[in-house]
């Protein structure tokens, strides 16, 4: 669905259906004409914060959806992922040491690659309940 | 949506290359998985990770991957990766996982001097 600048989704709390969201995204980035590698960049993104959704807000009960909304600016483009979960507390960054040492699971790197990739990323409640990422990345001049 | 990946082995002198095409994911790592406790279980001490250009990585891949480089660091193997893009070429040096596996642009590069 597409209203004035806005495209909107809704995917199945599945793994694998974040891949729809990420081509979703894609194609929207590349029509504002962002380059390959942010786009590719965008991808990773989007893919994690579906799959933190799908996981950890909506636990994979298949009875629930993600939702994801690209918000199309002159110079910037937003997406927001909501699930219908109560959210997470703060993680703590994780340590490639860590895991290669077996002190920690090798799993948690979704929140660290979105911070890494997109320019801007926030968490907050969604009034209806649910969780809201939103995550904004530039159009580079 | 669980047939995303093949895993092949093949050999080249002393190394185990597992071809892997398509997606590395939580879901299609067992297949690696499965392929390099196979090719371990035969002694191999030189493995070569052959990843799709076009293949899709996610978090949940890359933790089987740490897995992986964390098991063969005990097994006292060497693990090489070739055929990424560059994008994740990026993603594996921002996560930190060429310190311990490194990353080479082709296979000839990757099986010289291995």
């Amino acid at each position: 669905m597409m209203a004035d600048n806005r495209v909107e989704l809704h995917i199945p709390s599945i793994m694998g259906f974040e891949k729809v969201a990420m081509e979703c995204s894609a194609s929207v980035a590349k029509k504002m004409g962002f380059t390959e590698d942010r786009i590719e960049d965008l991808k990773t993104a989007v893919a994690e914060a579906c799959l933190n959704a799908i996981e950890h807000g909506n636990k994979l009960d298949t009875s629930t959806k993600v939702g994801v909304t690209l918000t199309v600016g002159e110079t910037k483009l937003q997406v927001a992922v909501k699930d219908e979960g109560k959210g997470v507390g703060e993680i703590s960054p994780p340590s490639i040491e860590n895991k290669m040492e077996g002190k920690d699971k090798p799993r948690g790197w979704g929140l660290f690659l979105i911070k890494n990739l997109i320019n801007e990323v926030t968490f907050e409640p969604s009034p209806e309940g649910g969780n809201i990422t939103k995550m904004v990345i530039y159009l580079e001049k | 949506m669980n047939k995303d990946i093949q895993v092949s082995i093949s050999q080249k002198d002393d190394v185990s290359i597992l071809n892997i095409k398509g997606d590395v994911t939580a879901i299609t790592g067992e297949s690696i998985e499965q392929a390099y406790q196979k090719v371990s279980t035969g002694g191999a001490k030189k493995i070569l990770l052959y990843f799709d250009q076009d293949g899709y990585i996610n978090s949940g891949g890359i933790a089987i991957l740490i897995g992986i480089a964390s098991e063969s660091r005990k097994n006292g193997q060497t693990v090489r990766m070739t055929g990424l893009s560059g994008h994740f070429q990026k993603i594996f040096n921002m996560v930190g996982l060429t310190k311990y596996t490194e990353i080479f642009q082709t296979e000839e590069l990757a099986l010289k001097d291995f």
